[in-house]
C-alpha cells in the first residue's frame, strides 16, 4: 500500500513535469510519431515480402510461356513425360487475356499474351531441376516459377532492412537528442525543488523516476499517433491499391500474405516506450547528482 | 550522536577544515560560530553528506558517514533535519504542502500525513498561516515553516546553516529560541552562525572555528568576534 502511495505521488510528480515541458512535449511526440511511422512501415512492409518470399518458396508451379507455333495441348503432352511432373494445366491466351480483363481495366488492343501451362512438380526441390529441361523445348519461350521471383523479391527486401535500420538508427538518435534536450529543460526548471527533495532525503527512485516517466509517455503517445497514420496508409493506400494488385497478379499464393498489424503496432509501442523511458533515465541519471 | 574524527577537508590543495574532533551529545544543543570562510558551512555539509572528508571520519548516531554508498545517503538524511538561510521552501505550494512533501514522497497515509504536518507547523506556531505560500510569508514565518519541515518526521538530530542569516535580530532570537525549545524534545540541535547577539542571549555550548580548526569549545559560551572579523 505504501508503495502504491509513493507511483501515485511519482504519476503526481511526472505529469507536473509534462506541464512544465509545455510545447516541447509537442516537438518530442512529432519527431517520435515519424520514426515510429517510417520504422512501423518498413517493419510491415519487409515482414509482408517476407511472407511472400516464403510463400513463392513453398509453391511448386512452373509457369512455361509458349510460342504461338504449337499447340499447347500437344506441348502438355510432351511436359507430362518428365519424371517430375504430377500435373498440366493448360491456360490459352484466350482464357488469360479474359481473366486479366475481369481483373484489370485494360485498353482494346490486340491479345499480347502466350498460351501458358502451369505445371505443378512433386516436390519444391523438383522445380530447379525441371526448368533447364522446359527451357530446352523449342515450344517453351520462357519460364518462371515462384522461386525466381522470391530472390528478386529478397533482394528488395534486404534493400528495405538496410535503409530501415538506417534511418530508424538516424531518427532515434535525433529523438534521444530532442527527449534528452527536453527533459534537461525540465529538470534544471525544477533543479532547485531536486535539490531540496534531495537534501530532505528522498530516494533516488521517486526523484527520477517521473523523468523515465515522462519519457515513457512521450513513446506511448508517439506509438499511438504513429498507428493511426499506419492504419490509415493501410485501408486508404496499401488495401485497396497495393494489396489487391499484388494479389491478383500471383493468384496461385495464399490471401494472407500481410503481416500481421497487431504484431507491427505491439514492436512500435515496445519501441517507442523503450526509446522513450530510455532517454528519460539516461538524461536524468547524466543531469541530477544526489 | 554527532561525532567528528581527526576531519580534514581541503578543496584543491586549499584547506577548509584542519583535524577537526568534535563530539554534541543526543540532545544537545550547540552553536558553531566563526567568520565567513572558517569552515562552518563545509562542516555542516559533511554532517548531511553533501561532501565527504578528505581525511578522518564523521559519524552521526554510530552511522560512519564516509563509508555511505549513495543510495544509502537518502535514508540518512530522512534521520537528519535540515534548516537552511534561503529557507530552500517550494515557492508553488502552500506551507502544508511544503512540510508535507517529503511524508507524501515517503508514502506516508495522508491522514498520518495531516496528522504531523499540523503537529510540526502547531510547534513553530504557524497553524493559521498553513493555506499561505512561501511569497505570502514574511522571512521569520517562511524559516519557521523551514523548521517545521525539518522537524515534521521526528528526526534525531536537526542542522540549522546560518538559519538567521536574512532575518531581523528580533525575529533571529525568536527562531533560535524555538530550535532551544526543539533541543528540549530530545533532538540534537548543532546551529552554524555568525550572529553575535544571538549566541551571547542564548548562553549556551559555542563552538568557535577560526580557519578549519576548532579554537574554542566551551559549554556555556559567548561569541567573541574579533575586530576586523564580520
Amino acid at each position: 500500500m505504501r508503495q502504491l502511495r509513493i507511483f501515485f505521488r511519482v504519476v503526481v510528480e511526472t505529469f507536473l513535469g509534462l506541464k512544465h515541458s509545455g510545447w516541447s512535449n509537442w516537438l518530442v511526440v512529432s519527431i517520435l510519431t515519424i520514426a515510429l511511422t517510417i520504422f512501423g512501415s518498413i517493419l510491415q512492409l519487409t515482414m509482408t515480402l517476407k511472407n511472400v518470399v516464403n510463400s513463392f518458396g513453398s509453391q511448386m508451379v512452373i509457369s512455361a510461356y509458349l510460342d504461338n507455333n504449337h499447340e499447347p495441348r500437344n506441348v502438355a503432352r510432351e511436359v507430362s513425360q518428365f519424371n517430375e511432373v504430377r500435373l498440366v494445366e493448360v491456360v490459352t491466351k484466350d482464357v488469360a487475356w479474359e481473366d486479366m480483363k475481369k481483373n484489370l481495366k485494360v485498353a482494346s488492343i490486340p491479345n499480347p499474351l502466350p498460351n501458358t501451362l502451369h505445371i505443378t512438380v512433386y516436390s519444391p526441390e523438383q522445380v530447379e531441376k525441371l526448368a533447364p529441361k522446359l527451357k530446352l523445348l523449342p515450344a517453351v519461350e520462357a519460364v518462371k516459377y515462384p522461386l525466381m521471383v522470391a530472390r528478386r523479391i529478397n533482394e528488395i527486401r534486404h534493400f528495405f532492412e538496410i535503409a530501415g535500420v538506417a534511418v530508424t538508427a538516424a531518427l532515434t538518435t535525433a529523438t534521444l537528442t530532442v527527449i534528452g534536450n527536453t527533459i534537461h529543460l525540465v529538470i534544471q526548471a525544477r533543479k532547485r525543488e531536486i535539490e531540496i527533495l534531495s537534501l530532505m532525503g528522498v530516494g533516488h527512485f521517486y526523484i527520477k523516476c517521473p523523468f523515465v516517466l515522462q519519457g515513457a509517455i512521450y513513446g506511448a503517445l508517439a506509438a499511438a499517433l504513429a498507428m493511426v497514420v499506419l492504419l490509415v496508409m493501410q485501408f486508404y493506400v496499401v488495401q485497396p491499391y497495393m494489396l489487391s494488385h499484388l494479389v491478383s497478379f500471383v493468384s496461385l499464393l495464399p490471401q494472407q500474405l500481410e503481416y500481421s498489424l497487431v504484431q507491427t503496432f505491439t514492436v512500435m509501442l515496445v519501441l517507442g516506450v523503450a526509446v522513450g523511458a530510455g532517454g528519460g533515465a539516461w538524461t536524468s541519471g547524466r543531469y541530477i547528482k544526489i | 550522536m554527532i561525532r567528528l574524527q581527526n576531519v580534514s577537508k581541503t578543496y584543491g590543495g586549499r584547506p577548509a577544515l584542519k583535524d577537526v574532533n568534535l563530539h554534541v551529545a543526543l540532545g544537545e544543543f550547540a552553536f558553531l560560530v566563526g567568520p565567513s570562510g572558517a569552515g562552518k558551512s563545509t562542516l555542516m555539509r559533511l554532517l548531511y553528506r553533501e561532501e565527504v572528508p578528505t581525511q578522518g571520519s564523521v559519524f552521526i548516531g554510530g552511522v560512519n558517514l564516509t563509508k555511505l554508498s549513495s543510495r544509502q545517503i537518502p535514508l540518512l538524511r530522512r534521520r537528519l533535519g535540515i534548516v537552511f538561510q534561503d529557507y530552500r521552501l517550494l515557492p508553488n505550494q502552500t506551507a502544508f504542502d511544503n512540510v508535507a512533501y517529503i511524508l507524501r514522497a515517503l508514502g506516508v497515509e495522508e491522514s498520518e500525513v495531516r496528522k504531523r504536518v499540523s503537529s510540526a507547523l502547531n510547534v513553530v506556531n504557524l497553524d493559521d498561516k498553513a493555506g499561505h505560500y512561501p511569497d505570502q510569508l514574511s522571512g521569520g514565518e517562511q524559516q519557521r515553516v523551514g523548521i517545521a519541515r525539518a522537524i515534521v518526521n521526528g528526526p534525531p538530530v536537526l542542522l540549522a546553516d546560518e538559519p538567521t542569516g536574512n532575518l531581523d535580530p528580533a525575529t533571529s532570537l525568536e527562531i533560535v529560541q524555538l530550535l532551544a525549545r526543539i533541543s528540549q524534545r530530545g533532538t540534537t540541535v548543532l546551529v552554524s552562525t555568525h550572529d553575535q547577539t544571538i549566541v551571547n542571549a542564548m548562553r549556551r555550548r559555542v563552538i568557535s572555528l577560526r580557519q578549519g580548526e576548532i579554537v574554542t569549545d566551551v559549554d556555556c559560551g559567548v561569541y567573541e568576534v574579533e575586530v576586523g572579523q564580520s
